[in-house]
């Protein structure tokens, strides 16, 4: 009797445990729901980094190189590389047995005319089965540049069609998107059978969607991580990665301005704006990179003094108020450049709000372009269209003298990191965000609710 | 001026201030009238505004309490009563509560005056709120409020929230704006405005109206000011563009601390006033008009019953001035004009009367000279002839022998005599038969050449220097002969005055009115008695003579109506100065002066 209860114990433990392991065990199957602030109005590549959707393009698309949480090149539609003539010229060698959603096979010749069209100052020259790339200065940081999602291998005009995880079932521009799993995507099948995406919903909506159930994954807002929390929603962040910052329209013309604008750095209370407007959404930071990327950010100062602002402001002469412009349609954005105003007279600075027309100086959100620092100064200075600088290296040194002249150039002040973060339905596993604030969903599959 | 003309302005002026006082009476009453109205009916606006001002107080007070009592409220005094208190949870709170509570401003505040929250402008946490940090007013209160927009102006209250020993502030209010100007039951012709947020410069933008915008709100800036300055109510009354008037009162909103905070402005249209003042003064100038027009009649009338009359006494006057001694005024009235004219004409006659015996006297006075110069004259050669006759009788009878001798002698003496007596008589005869002159044009240098030519053998044998200094070629009415005896007998008198020579100067000058002819010798000089008697018929100062030259000279001078004069001074020698009328109507009676 005894060694009946034991051995019936033992086999139920074991029963359990199985039915615990096929609990947690990734299903195929179901429609994946999210909702988005952003419109995008082409699938493109190009198109969807300039409306701040690369998220989509992931799904749709792979690049040549892929980045890790570490910055790290790792293969992708790309299964090797080698540098020649001092990092000018890259020979890559491609994958083979890979196609394309429309059924198109990925050669040379299609990643060759895909690197062109999204890059004109490269020379890319096709061969059997690798693409060569040549740049007319050394580029010692191309691989990371490859894993941006403007580089993604895509293929066709109007209808382009590209190599990931899911493909375009249904498009209404600005408004929706429905992707189905590609079956026979090369990395194999997600678990997902489809992803439906509805665009253009603004924090509340998405909110609301969210807690009908009508949505499975929904942004969430800097400013609200704390109270969707404290709601007891799921909630996932990204490291700060987006950069909030003074952005100014030109480079100071006059020791004059140059005062005004170091007049202007110094009477931000940033953590005030971060603790009460971003409710703690944020990191304040003196850099253009966050410090879990370059590892130097606290060196760059963020506090305020009012008492050397003024003497700042003595010097700048201020003759007429300075227009700052700021994203109307954003209440957030409006608070934070009141209190900057706020900020600023107290320094004798006289600032102007705009919404619209040319200003002087903007309130920009620019998100973190990659994991690779490098690239991600690079497509800083690209957004704000300032001149490039030009890497030899990419040592830490070199990259924090890059930062430090882009900053002594004061032509922006940064104020916040803020994060990413998105709400997870009940159901939902494995969706990730990446340091970087980009989402990925390759992974993801949706538990089956019991009734 | 005429007095025709003064009777008339006389008249107008009479009309013209009696019509401007009337009608100065009259704009006065009824701007005065309207002031009162104008008066009433603001003061009824403006209880109406303080009425519907206490009901909005009342209301801010009780959504601010409302507010006040909120559980986000009551969170935010459990926050600010912990030793580090976190408000970064609370930003958005007050913007909610404001719009539950209809509030346009809504701030908590902590008791040292940090702001937990602001509706008006968020970004406003971390400041200090002055109000907090003093003892609020316990009633709701005018203020003014720092927005993103600008300072705008509001009704406020304040209320606490405790929690345990710390309190925070709920300071809420709404904002005076048109909604508030338009709750306002405004009479016809009256409008409110609100002026908000006095301090600076004057700006059209911080001026709340109702209705029609204000054509020019600069104008209103002086009262503005005033009542900014004074903290007193004050009124003027402004003149648009259009040309209409309105008094506008101004009251002011007082803070908290008792200062002008914002000035509420009462209109009242004064376009019925200024209806009614120009019809008083069109109907003034159409009284004027009609009053000039009779003024005009009734001094003309006056003018032709009064100064006619004055006229005709006037015209009289100078035809006796003139010498027509005949003039008589009819006397149409028995008035003053009347009796004027009556007297006019017994003094014609009493003038003629006393003529008529000054003639006759001077007739007799002329009779008795002649006779008395005859008898001088006659009398001196009747003695040699009586004397002579005598001689003769005497020698007949005492020396008959010589009587042949002595005959003949004395037949000489008595025939020089008688020449002599006929000489008198023939001089006695011309000056009594001295024609009247025949005028025609005569050249003044021509006729002294001719008259002085006859004696330049008795100017060389004197050793006379002749001087003539003639101005131009003067030319008058005058009879040419007797001139030229008159000159004659001035050169002839000139002549004897300078026995031992000397110059004789002949002047011709001319004016447009008279010609002058002036004689000057070198002679002796006269006296002033002298002077005065040389005119005098038969007067002479020579040892011989008739003494009828200057008189004949006189004579014929004052037949050509003019004057002559003489000039000397003993030992300097003498001028006779004769004027002589050029134009040929200027012929009158002449007279004598030295």
């Amino acid at each position: 009797m005894k060694r009946f209860s034991l051995l019936w114990l033992a086999g139920s433990s074991l029963l359990w445990a199985g039915v615990a392991l096929a609990a947690i065990r990734p299903h195929y199957g179901g429609t994946l729901r999210l909702t988005m602030r952003q419109t995008p109005q082409a699938l493109d590549p190009i198109s969807l980094v300039q409306a701040d959707a690369s998220n989509l393009a992931r799904l749709i698309y792979d690049t040549l190189i892929v980045l890790d949480h570490r910055g790290q090149p790792e293969p992708s539609l790309a299964v090797g590389w080698q540098a020649e003539s001092g990092n000018q010229r890259w020979r890559i060698s491609l994958r083979n047995g890979v196609s394309f959603s429309d059924g198109t096979k990925m050669d040379a010749n299609t990643v060759a005319a895909s690197l062109r069209a999204a890059n004109p100052d490269w020379r890319v020259l096709a061969g059997t089965d690798t693409v060569i790339v040549q740049t007319a200065e050394p580029h010692p940081y191309l691989l990371a540049e490859l894993a941006l999602p403007r580089n993604s291998i895509v293929h066709g005009g109007l209808q382009p069609s590209g190599t990931g995880p899911f493909s375009l079932a249904q498009w209404t521009p600005g408004k929706h998107l429905s992707l189905s799993a590609t079956e026979q995507y090369w990395k194999g099948r997600p678990f997902l059978d489809s992803i439906e995406l509805d665009f253009g919903m603004g924090d509340r909506e998405q909110s609301a969607s969210f807690d009908l159930g009508r949505t499975d994954v929904a942004e969430i807002a800097p400013e609200n991580i704390r109270r969707a929390r404290a709601e007891g929603r799921a909630v996932v962040t990204s490291s700060p990665s987006e950069l909030l910052a003074l952005v100014f329209s030109a480079a100071p013309q006059s020791d004059e301005e140059a005062h005004l604008r170091n007049a202007l750095a110094l009477s931000l209370d940033i953590p005030a704006i971060n603790n009460v407007v971003l409710q703690g959404g944020g990191e304040p930071t003196g850099a253009l990179l966050p410090n879990w990327l370059s590892g130097y950010g606290f060196v760059f100062p963020f506090q305020a003094s009012s008492e050397r602002a003024r003497q700042e402001c003595a010097l700048a002469k201020q003759r007429a108020p300075l227009l700052l412009a700021y994203d109307a349609s954003d209440p957030v954005a409006h608070t934070i450049a009141e209190r900057i105003l706020l900020n600023a007279r107290d320094a004798g600075v006289t600032l102007q709000l705009t919404t619209h027309g040319p200003a002087g100086v903007t309130l920009a959100r620019i998100p973190l372009a990659s994991m690779d620092p490098q690239t991600s100064l690079t497509e800083l200075t690209r957004t704000l269209k300032i001149p490039t600088p030009a890497f030899t290296g990419n040592s830490a040194p070199e990259i924090y003298s890059t930062e430090r002249e882009l900053l002594r150039s004061r032509r922006m002040i940064p104020l916040i990191h803020l994060r990413t973060a998105i709400m997870l339905g009940p159901n939902v596993r494995q969706v990730a965000l990446f340091p970087d604030g980009s989402l990925y969903l390759n992974d993801a599959w949706l538990e089956v609710q019991k009734p | 001026m005429s007095f025709r003309r003064r009777l008339l302005l006389l008249f107008a002026l009479t009309v013209l201030v009696s019509v401007a006082a009337v009608t100065g009476i009259v704009s006065v009453m009824t701007r005065r009238a309207f002031d009162r109205a104008n008066d009433e009916r603001t003061a009824v606006l403006v209880a109406q505004f303080r009425r519907e001002f206490t009901r909005r107080r009342d209301e801010v007070r009780r959504r601010v309490q409302a507010a006040a009592a909120s559980s986000a409220a009551e969170r935010m005094a459990v926050a600010a009563a912990q030793n580090s208190p976190d408000y970064s949870s609370f930003l958005d709170d007050a913007q909610v509560l404001a719009e539950a509570q209809r509030l346009d401003f809504l701030e908590f505040a902590d008791d040292r005056g940090t702001i937990i929250s602001s509706a008006q402008w968020p970004a406003k946490f971390g400041y200090r709120e002055p109000l907090a940090q003093q003892s609020p007013p316990a009633d709701a209160f005018l203020k003014q409020e720092e927005t993103p927009s600008g300072v705008v102006f509001g009704l406020f209250a304040v209320n606490t929230v405790a929690a345990g020993d710390h309190k925070i502030y709920a300071i809420g209010g709404t904002r005076l704006d048109r909604t508030f100007l338009s709750s306002l039951d405004l009479p016809s012709g009256m409008r409110v405005m609100l002026y908000e947020n006095v301090s600076g410069p004057f700006s059209s933008d911080r001026l709340i109206v109702t209705g029609d915008p204000v054509q020019n709100p600069q104008a209103l800036a002086p009262l503005v000011e005033k009542v900014h300055i004074t903290d007193h109510d004050a009124s003027s009354i402004v003149r648009w563009d259009s040309g209409e008037d309105e008094t506008v009162n101004a009251f002011p909103l007082l803070g908290e601390k008792n200062q002008t905070l914002a000035v509420l402005l009462v209109g009242s249209s004064r376009k019925i006033y200024g209806e009614l003042r120009t019809e008083i003064r069109s109907a003034a100038l159409l009284a004027s008009a009609a009053g000039l027009l009779l003024a005009v009649v009734l001094s003309s009338i006056a003018a032709v019953r009064v100064t006619r009359p004055v006229e005709e006494l006037a015209r009289a006057a100078r035809e006796v001035a003139s010498g027509n001694l005949d003039t008589q005024v009819a006397a149409h009235t028995q008035d003053e004009l009347g009796v004027l004219a009556d007297a006019f004409n017994r003094m014609t006659h009493d003038l003629i009367d006393n003529r008529e015996r000054l003639v006759q006297a001077e007739r007799v006075a002329a009779w008795r000279e002649l006779a008395r110069r005859l008898a001088h004259e006659l009398k001196n050669p009747l003695f040699p002839l009586q004397l002579t006759v005598e001689n003769l009788l005497r020698s007949r009878d005492q020396n008959p022998k010589e009587f042949e001798e002595t005959f003949r002698e004395s037949a000489s003496t008595l025939l020089l005599e008688i020449a002599n007596l006929k000489s008198i008589i023939h001089r006695f005869s011309e000056f009594s038969k001295m024609p009247q002159p025949q005028l025609r044009e005569v050249s003044l240098p021509e006729l002294i050449q001719g008259a002085i030519q006859v004696y330049e053998a008795q100017f060389q044998k004197m050793n006379i220097n002749c001087r003539k200094e003639f101005s131009g070629t003067e030319k008058i009415y005058a009879d040419p002969e007797l001139l030229h005896r008159a000159v004659s007998n001035l050169v002839l008198n000139a002549i004897d005055a300078m026995p031992k020579g000397g110059t004789l100067t002949l002047r011709t000058s001319a004016t447009n009115t008279s010609a002058l002819i002036e004689v000057s010798d070198e002679g002796t000089g006269l006296t002033r008695e002298e002077c005065d008697r040389l005119f005098t018929p038969y007067y002479t100062s020579k040892a011989h003579g008739t003494g009828l030259g200057l008189a004949i000279v006189q004579s014929i001078v004052s037949d050509h109506g003019g004057r002559i004069s003489v000039k000397s001074q003993p030992g300097e020698g003498s001028t006779f100065i004769i004027e002589l009328p050029v134009r040929r109507e200027l012929l009158s009676a002449g007279g004598t002066h030295a």
